[in-house]
């Protein structure tokens, strides 16, 4: 724009003196964030930070709330993204080669090796990260309405984060990340199981199928580690971050993290320090609000107990990111990522194992491959998935444990959940299984009848038996769940721990045979 | 808040910090920046930067020479502590690089895994002093005799006094002047790069003009020719692996194991038995160091107690043979190589059928027979093992016509371990086995029996009589049955179509010496003595278990 009668040079020589100052109007819209208002300006008119509500609930921002272990696997995911992307500059997506360059990148590549460290630690971090942070939206009831649909999401994610993990893991081409995925490529298979036994195998394959599409081949070799790399560096981290960015809005668009409905009464009045509230008078009003349906923050009470977003609650993210960070550095200059021998389809690992994560499902797929690998997964995501539209209770709502029974059901809940894993493993190392004592049972009776099916049912019927003990579905949740959490942790460590070759129990691997 | 900055700062702080110090651990105290910083070149210091010998036909990326910067192409000069250059080699380590020969993990850049010795790689270095080992890896020495047939063919070279003029593996070839000597070609090598086949013909005529050939070079016999021969062929620039090489050639290794595709199959193939991941094995019942080289050694002392079941049979050998064998057997390995790589020697043996043994009746017995037979087939005992027959019993051989004998090494014993070698799937070949056979006779000294005039079955004694006295004399050692126990097994198919009614006769009439087989005509007081009519009495009942030809 030409001011009339300035000569061109001068308004070009005062348009450059501008320039600097006009670049950060232009970046930094609505002025500096000093004042509330300006604050809110700049959340909900930058396109990553208006994932957030402007404001946030003081609910939200203690760390007994959340644990922050979501922004947790954010920062996990972002570890692993930018370290990713470093390894990629080395990495070659091809058998034998890509060894060769792992090698490089361990012994060669400048501070490669610490890349490749906190690329692993931190995809390790994502996945522990990621389940407690499901344990602690399960436990404090916030995935009930109208948070059902980020349930939904965040369980999208879980699958998600275990697919990148498993996809990554081929990537070495090792012996152990070839006979992990050949282990995990088998898993998939597991669907044969049931058609060898109905004997439709040929007609119907699924779970053929299904490793066929998993490797793009009969075994693993270069076709399935060309997939592996596709979908690692690819397809599911671009589903991962869209994932990521809906379950985040889906916040905000959800009122914000669940709370109590005393939470006012529980939090008291905010500290001191706290930013002043408004320290500009209003220029809008929330017209809004009465055209967007649903409750939105302001709707049904006011912004006492909500502080700016900006810089509150990036703060506390911007902590728990570098807390992140930090722990996967020390775990990575501790401990060194495996690296084995070069892929041998000749020489099988024995135990060849899963990612540890898997180890638990490896475990059961030791008694049924079907049941393991497919069967009781599927049983578990439904019933995952199936919480928040069975429990539709009100109670305990954003408090830890809440509902009926709390703390102490959950606490029986952990003895139950334990004492049946333990006690059925225990008997099936022991004394062996039906294959054991019937040597010509049929299949599809194992596939039905295995420690795995057992465990389920027993934890099914605790669970039935608390709905109708306290009259609650939650408190069949509760039980549910913390079973499913012990069973989980108690398959995952002896699967890593005590199997040994040819799957069987060992106290120690110091008492593996060798040969 | 307030709380939340401390949290930020702090591990914002901490989380640099640790970067600093993964980045200078991972960039600045590296081991071989150390080493080459403290290195000089013509007094002036080298530059600091990762070395490495690339060749991508031999599939390497050696960065060894980051440390032994001195064994580097083009840094012989280089001068440090700990450094030296690499002694003079057939093949240029600039060109071959380290792991090639020497084993270990080229790519890594720390000493304990450059060296290989860590868990998960498979390939440590080869031990000091067995270095001659990795020629293994591309190559193989063809023509190796046993261990006594080189001995007396290197001798045959000492004794000839080759030595005065020509140089091999490092010795002699020297100038003496007072005799006349003179510098001949050096012959380490002609057993890959190949010799003037005429070499004696041109030697007497250049001996027969007057000159210092003349004192020199004298006439030299066939049979000393052929020694030269044998010698000559085994030059290849390992010696001592030559020697190694020698020393399984005697302990009848092949008999079990299978190298290259030759030998039974008894045993695991020891195709590439020096690869074997040191990872893998028990070490359990090793009291030596837990490598490769210390799990050969005790399991060839002992391989039962290594290998949990084993039936091998432990060789009666030497402190210094189980270390040859052991030598051997980590030359034993293999590398995908491109075929412009690919050496004459192993091309020879893959393709032209040329074998890794000469074929003389010695080296064969000792590499295929010897390991059950014993060296001198005088048989073997080993604990929890059927005995193993001596074979070279004068008295077997003066009653086993050739013809049993051959046929007894082409279709072997079914059932029993002496497999059959005329199977064309073991590497002994048809025309080796009379070869065998004379050999066996060398062994003993007695000739072959004379031409029986009787045919093949002529027996007609009483078979009650027979079974009878068999129950009492025989079952003991031989089984009820014939199946055999301390004794050899008489109901063997093979055995009872080709052994003549002759031979058992005779056997029973004489008996073996060294054995618990007595001569049954002979009058004892600890047994009874047969009749001419009762042993073919006995002999009709065992041809009851054979089938009538």
């Amino acid at each position: 724009m030409r001011r009339d009668g300035a000569p061109a040079l001068g308004q070009f020589a005062h348009n450059l003196r501008e320039a600097p100052r006009r670049l950060r109007e232009a970046a930094v819209r609505g002025g500096r964030p000093t004042t509330d208002r300006t604050r809110s300006t700049f959340v909900f008119n930058n396109v990553f930070l208006h994932l957030h509500a402007v404001r946030t609930h003081r609910w939200s921002l203690r760390w007994t709330t959340t644990a922050g272990l979501g922004i947790a696997s954010v920062a996990a995911f972002l570890i692993t993204l930018v370290t990713g992307i470093l390894l990629m500059f080395y990495y070659k997506p091809y058998p034998d080669v890509a060894y060769d360059s792992m090698k490089d990148i361990h012994f060669v590549v400048p501070t490669g090796r610490f890349v490749r460290n906190l690329h692993r630690w931190a995809a390790n971090v994502m996945v522990v990260a990621v389940i407690l942070h499901m344990a602690r939206t399960f436990y404090t009831a916030a995935y009930r309405a109208p948070r059902e649909f980020n349930w939904l999401v965040g369980m999208a994610l879980l699958v998600t984060t275990l697919g990148l993990s498993f996809t990554g893991y081929l990537l070495p081409w090792d012996q152990l990340a070839y006979w992990a995925i050949t282990i995990g490529a088998n898993i998939a298979q597991s669907p044969r199981e049931v058609t060898d036994a109905l004997g439709v195998t040929q007609a119907f394959d699924p779970g053929g199928l299904q490793r066929l599409l998993l490797l793009g081949s009969d075994t693993v070799g270069e076709e399935a580690l060309i997939r592996f790399y596709l979908l690692h560096v690819i397809l599911l981290p671009l589903i991962a971050g869209m994932l990521m960015a809906v379950h985040i809005w889906r916040i905000r668009k959800d009122g914000g993290l669940a709370k109590p409905p005393d939470v006012d009464a529980r939090l008291g009045d905010p500290p001191p320090a706290t930013y002043p509230v408004f320290t500009e008078a209003p220029t809008k009003t929330y017209h809004l609000a009465a055209i967007v349906r649903g409750r939105t923050p302001a709707v049904g009470g006011g912004p006492e107990n909500t502080v700016p977003s900006m810089p509150h609650l990036f703060y506390a993210e911007a902590a728990v990111l570098m807390l992140t960070l930090l722990i996967c550095m020390a775990l990575s200059l501790v401990s060194d990522a495996p690296l084995k021998e070069l892929a041998n389809p000749l020489v099988p690992e024995n135990p060849a194992k899963a990612p540890w994560y898997f180890l638990g499902l490896q475990e059961l797929v030791a008694f049924s491959a079907f049941m393991g690998g497919i069967g009781i997964p599927t049983i578990v995501l439904v019933g995952l998935g199936l919480i928040p539209f069975l429990d539709r209770e009100q109670a305990g709502t954003g408090v830890w444990f809440g509902g009926p029974g709390g703390w102490p059901l959950v606490r029986n809940s952990i003895a139950v959940g334990f004492a049946a894993a333990l006690i059925l493993e225990s008997f099936a190392i022991q004394f062996g299984w039906l294959r054991e004592w019937v040597p010509g049972i049929p299949q599809l009776v194992i596939t039905a009848v295995n420690p795995g099916t057992v465990l389920t049912f027993v934890y099914a019927a605790y669970s039935l038996w608390l709905v109708r003990l306290f009259n609650s579905a939650r408190a069949g949740a509760l039980g549910l769940f913390t079973c499913f959490l012990c069973g989980f942790v108690v398959l995952t460590v002896i699967g890593t721990y005590f199997r040994g070759p040819n799957w069987q129990f060992y106290w120690s691997p110091a008492d593996w045979p060798v040969h | 808040m307030q709380q939340t900055k401390w949290l930020l700062l702090g591990s914002s702080l901490g989380a640099l910090a640790l970067l600093a110090t993964a980045a200078l651990q991972e960039n600045v105290f590296r081991e071989w920046r150390r080493i080459q910083a403290e290195a000089h070149a013509a007094d002036a210091p080298i530059p600091v930067h990762l070395r490495q010998v690339v060749n991508t036909s031999l599939g390497i990326a050696d960065r060894c020479v980051s440390c032994h910067v001195a064994m580097g192409p083009g840094d012989q000069e280089v001068a440090g502590p700990g450094m030296a250059a690499h002694p003079p080699v057939v093949h240029d380590p600039g060109e071959y690089g380290c792991t090639t020969c020497h084993g270990g993990q080229g790519r890594a850049t720390d000493k304990a895994d450059a060296h290989g010795t860590v868990p998960f790689w498979p390939g440590p270095m080869l031990p000091r002093g067995m270095s001659e080992a990795g020629c293994g890896t591309c190559h193989t020495a063809i023509a190796v005799p046993q261990m006594e047939g080189l001995r007396r063919a290197r001798v045959a070279f000492t004794r000839l006094d080759c030595l005065s003029c020509h140089r091999v593996d490092g010795r002699g070839g020297t100038l003496r002047p007072d005799l006349g000597g003179m510098q001949g070609p050096d012959l380490s090598r002609v057993g890959t790069g190949g010799y003037d086949s005429k070499w004696y013909d041109s030697h007497l005529k250049k001996s027969s003009a007057p000159g210092p050939w003349r004192s020199a070079f004298g006439s030299i016999s066939e049979s000393d020719r052929a020694l030269l021969a044998t010698y000559l062929a085994t030059r290849v620039a390992a010696p001592r692996l030559v020697e190694a090489k020698s020393v399984f050639h005697a302990t009848g290794c092949l008999g079990c194991h299978k190298v290259s595709g030759v030998g039974g199959d008894d045993g695991p193939d020891l195709t590439r038995a020096g690869e074997k991941d040191p990872g893998r094995a028990d070490f359990a019942a090793v009291s030596g160091p837990r490598t490769l080289a210390g799990w050969f050694d005790e399991h060839v002392r002992a391989p039962a107690a290594v290998v949990a079941g084993s039936l091998m049979p432990a060789p009666p050998v030497s402190a210094a043979e189980v270390e040859a064998l052991t030598f051997y057997t980590l030359s034993l390995r293999r590398r995908d190589i491109a075929g412009s790589y690919l050496p004459r020697d192993r091309m020879r043996v893959a393709r032209f059928g040329e074998r890794e043994f000469t074929s003389d009746g010695a080296t064969l017995f000792g590499a295929f027979c010897s390991g059950c037979h014993g060296r001198a087939g005088q048989g073997h005992r080993s604990p929890g093992l059927p005995t193993f027959p001596s074979v070279a019993n004068p008295d077997f051989l003066a009653v086993a016509p050739d013809a049993l004998i051959a046929e007894t090494i082409r279709r072997g014993r079914p059932g029993r371990r002496m497999r059959a070698w005329g199977d064309g799937s073991t590497g002994l070949r048809d025309e080796d086995v009379p070869v065998l056979v004379s050999h066996l006779r060398s062994l003993a000294g007695v000739p072959a029996p004379v031409v029986d005039p009787q045919p093949p079955r002529w027996v007609n004694g009483d078979r009650a009589e027979g079974e009878r006295l068999f129950s009492m004399i025989c079952a003991g050692c031989h089984g009820a049955r014939g199946e055999g126990g301390e004794g050899l097994a008489l109901n063997n198919p093979v055995l009872q179509q080709f052994a003549t009614d002759t031979y058992f006769v005779e056997t029973i009439s004489r008996g073996r010496r060294g054995t618990a087989m007595a001569a049954f005509t002979e009058p004892a007081p600890t047994r009874p003595t047969l009749s001419r009519q009762e042993i073919e009495s006995i002999v009709t009942f065992i041809r009851t278990w054979g089938v009538t030809p």
